[in-house]
């Protein structure tokens, strides 16, 4: 209910506070996006499996955000930006579609 | 002894006593268990830190959430400045396959011109072509008496000689007489006179390429008008034989608007051919 409301406040402010994002920012916002998505849909299974847990969802959400971050500028570093930023896009893809199959499994099992 | 005595002073009361716990004794119903006491309730303040914690908790969860769609959002608005987000490496390839692409389309572009000029010079050509071709076809159609012509000339009207039949031979001396004065289009009656033209004596008079002609003769010839006259007028020139050898009366009218109407078929060539 809590993470409903928050994406739809967020949505909301987004479409209607339009800051300029720092370009330093810029090329890691969309791994973020991912990487929160991923969290999120991580809570919504452990939630289907009744071990959900508001620290474990903040601290997951936190973790992976900065994570996937790290590795891009990571690989921005070493000169295989591109190449990692596939990679943790891949990996958070992997995940995403893995627990939206639990989700799907704990919702049509009843 | 002494101990005794109370006692004894006592045993109403014992007896009261113990008759009071039998009683309550009775009272109590055996095979059941006394109420296990409930824990004490949590004190409040520890109940209020535990709300405070979950109050907390959701509004990370809110906050979290929320940062997630605007950064959602926002990134849908930023994909259309896509080479910001792009590596340097990236962008130094994207800058020099545009340049190669660049070449090529110039490269291109001058083949192009190329083509084109070639084939502006080649219609420039094929104008100036069609051009001499359209006045060869005028000169040559005006020459060989296809096309009708009209301009400055004189007209003469030889008629029928009172003494004699005006003859072939000259009727085609004047007909070169009016050519060495520089006729450049003669007509005698109907016959448009080309090259290929003869005259010959008839029975009946004059025969044109076939027509016979019938007199008075009416030639018409296009050139200046002044030297046409004076090839004709001249004295001891065609003009006067007729008169006096034929006895034929000889009317030349210049005028400035001669029109010949007449047109000679095309000969079709049996033997010569063109020199390629």
């Amino acid at each position: 209910m809590a993470a409903v409301l928050g994406l739809i406040i967020g949505v909301v402010v987004g479409i209607f506070v339009r800051p300029d994002i720092p370009v330093f920012l810029q090329p890691y916002l969309p791994i973020m996006v991912v990487a929160a998505l991923d969290a999120l849909l991580g809570a919504a299974r452990a939630y289907f499996q009744r071990s959900f847990s508001d620290k474990v969802f903040v601290i997951s959400f936190f973790t992976n955000v900065i994570t996937a971050t790290l590795l891009v500028v990571l690989g921005n570093q070493l000169g295989v930006g591109s190449q990692l930023q596939t990679a943790v896009i891949v990996v958070l893809g992997i995940r995403i579609f893995s627990n939206v199959s639990a989700i799907r499994r704990f919702i049509f099992r009843g | 002894m002494a101990m005794r005595k109370p006692e004894a002073d006592d045993t109403l009361s014992r007896m009261h006593r113990q008759h009071a716990k039998d009683k309550e004794n009775d009272r109590v119903e055996t095979g059941s268990f006394p109420v296990v006491a409930r824990k004490p309730k949590r004190t409040s303040s520890l109940d209020a830190n535990r709300n405070k914690a979950r109050l907390i908790t959701n509004v990370f969860v809110v906050l979290l959430c929320a940062m997630l769609g605007y950064g959602y959002v926002i990134q849908l608005n930023n994909t259309r400045s896509a080479y910001e987000t792009m590596s340097e490496e990236e962008l130094t390839r994207l800058i020099s396959e545009t340049s190669n692409q660049i070449q090529q389309q110039e490269q291109r572009r001058d083949e192009l011109q190329e083509q084109l000029n070639s084939l502006q010079e080649a219609s420039d050509k094929q104008q100036e072509a069609q051009r001499i071709a359209e006045q060869n076809e005028q000169t040559s159609g005006i020459l060989s008496g296809r096309l009708p012509a009209e301009g400055e000339g004189v007209t003469i009207r030889v008629t029928h000689g009172s003494i004699e039949a005006v003859d072939a031979a000259t009727m085609f001396s004047l007909i070169e007489e009016l050519r060495n004065a520089g006729a450049e289009v003669i007509a005698i009656n109907d016959v448009r006179v080309i090259t290929q033209t003869y005259i010959a004596d008839g029975e009946n008079g004059l025969i044109c390429d076939g027509q016979t002609l019938s007199s008075p003769y009416v030639i018409k010839a296009i050139g200046d008008s002044q030297n046409l006259q004076n090839a004709v007028n001249i004295a001891g020139g065609v003009g006067s034989r007729l008169k006096v050898k034929f006895g034929a009366e000889v009317d030349v009218t210049s005028s400035d608007l001669v029109k010949i109407d007449e047109v000679a078929s095309v000969p079709q060539y049996r033997y010569a051919k063109t020199v390629e």
